[in-house]
């Protein structure tokens, strides 16, 4: 089989599986499993608007047009879910990001929540920031935690691309009695994200982050799709490594 | 309300238009028509990319303004970063004009800048970072010994005393080289086949025009 028929192959899988996942999850409550840091989103929010706090959402380096695009446009969805939840609250949440590409669906979804709450006229663009990439990104880090912890953050949420840059967000959390949870769809970010943080987010568990905070039944079917898909991931290098062993 | 639906609307079928160009553009062999105009929508986005980074100088500027007029905590380093960012624009537009003379003449300083600061700052900041991940183990321990975090412990101890230089400490030099080999190898591919595989179902999402950035 060459690359272009797997892909069709793995698309048509994917596209369905999430169509029967959805008609499934419109039917029946889909049970998922729980992900910490998907329960302790809500509460977080909640937390932050009645103690009158800030919330940091970084986006790292992901970026719209690069391969970090989905990773971006997931993250943003999260983000947007906690911005709605915490839009009635006079301390907005601030998002950092190092790619320019990203910076306007940050600010976009960050409006869209403060418009579904009917609050658009305290949204402000300048709670998104922008801050240049370095080759590796440290400067963004330092930069970012600084901002944050200015800001008097309570809780930093890493969603995207980092690299080693991580372990600066996350030791400027622990200073700063910050909440961390982090991911990163880097091996190198994973890892310090797993050292680091108090509910990491483990590899494709950022992509089913939209269908644990909406309970949308097309969201629950990529949830579905994206199972499918790693079960057949693991039943062909079993079956693999079998063929190569006898 | 009617100009907003429309707005989505354009927005919707832009990308899934783009995204099925692309799909269909891979697919094909190289040199077709599907191929072209996948490769003409990838300069688009190259374009846009430029913009971005003007976007993002500007955000960066307000961002920085604003903390700075209003006094907000940290306010001295907003006046940092706004004066030396106007001197790097300063400068870039000095080596433009090629004014530099003397010793400095045909010299670019902008380059010598950014080497002279950005990268030696971000080498000392790199240098931190094991420093940073040592104490992260240590964390970890402290929320909890459970096998895993030990696990993770035992490989930082026999990573970090691998790189030591010493002949008694050879096997674990050989150790270290067999862990980054084989067991990290393994989970990095692992992370990586299911990053790879939430972004095919999460771009099914954006295909189908049902992702949030689409519609309000």
């Amino acid at each position: 089989m060459n690359d272009s028929a797997l892909i069709i192959v793995l698309l048509t899988i994917a596209f369905s599986a999430t169509l029967i996942g959805a008609m499934i999850a419109r039917r029946v409550a889909v049970p998922l499993r729980p992900i910490a840091a998907y329960q302790a989103l809500p509460e977080i929010a909640a937390d932050a608007v009645e103690s009158a706090r800030r919330v940091h959402v970084s986006l790292g380096s992901s970026a719209v047009g690069e391969p970090g695009t989905v990773s971006a446009l997931v993250s943003g969805e999260i983000a947007y879910q906690l911005a709605e939840r915490m839009a009635i609250s006079p301390y907005p949440p601030l998002v950092t990001l190092s790619q320019g590409t990203t910076l306007p669906l940050a600010q976009d979804t960050l409006r869209r929540a403060y418009e579904i709450r009917q609050r658009a006229a305290y949204f402000r663009p300048t709670q998104v920031a922008w801050y240049p990439q370095g080759p590796r990104s440290l400067a963004f880090a330092a930069g970012a935690s600084s901002l944050a912890a200015d800001s008097d953050v309570f809780t930093s949420i890493l969603l995207g691309r980092f690299g080693a840059e991580l372990a600066y967000f996350g030791e400027s959390a622990v200073r700063h009695d910050q909440i961390l949870i982090a991911h990163s769809d880097q091996p190198a970010g994973q890892a310090i994200a797993y050292a680091q943080s108090d509910r990491p987010l483990l590899g494709e568990e950022l992509y089913a982050g939209p269908a644990y905070l909406t309970r949308r039944p097309l969201h629950i079917g990529t949830v579905v799709a994206l199972d499918v898909l790693r079960w057949l991931v693991i039943l062909a290098i079993l079956f693999t490594a079998l063929q190569a062993a006898l | 309300m009617r100009r907003h639906r429309l707005l989505n609307f354009l927005a919707t079928a832009t990308a899934m238009i783009a995204g099925a160009t692309m799909v269909i553009g891979l697919l094909s062999d190289p040199g077709s028509d599907a191929r072209t105009v996948a490769a003409l929508v990838i300069q688009l986005v190259a374009v846009t990319g430029a913009i971005a980074v003007l976007l993002g100088i500007l955000n960066l500027l307000s961002v920085h303004l604003g903390r700075f007029t209003h006094a907000e905590r940290g306010w001295p380093y907003s006046l940092l970063v706004l004066v030396v960012a106007v001197g790097v624009i300063v400068l870039r537009i000095l080596d433009r004009a090629a004014i530099w003379s003397g010793d400095l003449e045909g010299e670019q300083l902008s380059p010598r800048v950014f080497e002279a600061v950005q990268v030696s700052v971000e080498s000392a900041l790199a240098a931190l970072i094991v420093f940073f991940l040592v104490y992260a183990a240590f964390r970890l321990m402290r929320r909890g010994v459970t096998g895993w975090n030990v696990l993770f412990t035992v490989t930082i101890v026999v990573a970090l005393v691998g790189w030591i230089p010493l002949e008694d400490l050879d096997v674990f030099a050989e150790l270290r080289e067999w862990l980054v080999r084989v067991p990290v190898g393994a989970g990095a591919r692992g992370i990586l086949l299911g990053v790879g595989l939430g972004t095919v179902t999460a771009g099914v999402r954006v295909l189908l025009g049902q992702d949030r950035s689409l519609r309000d």
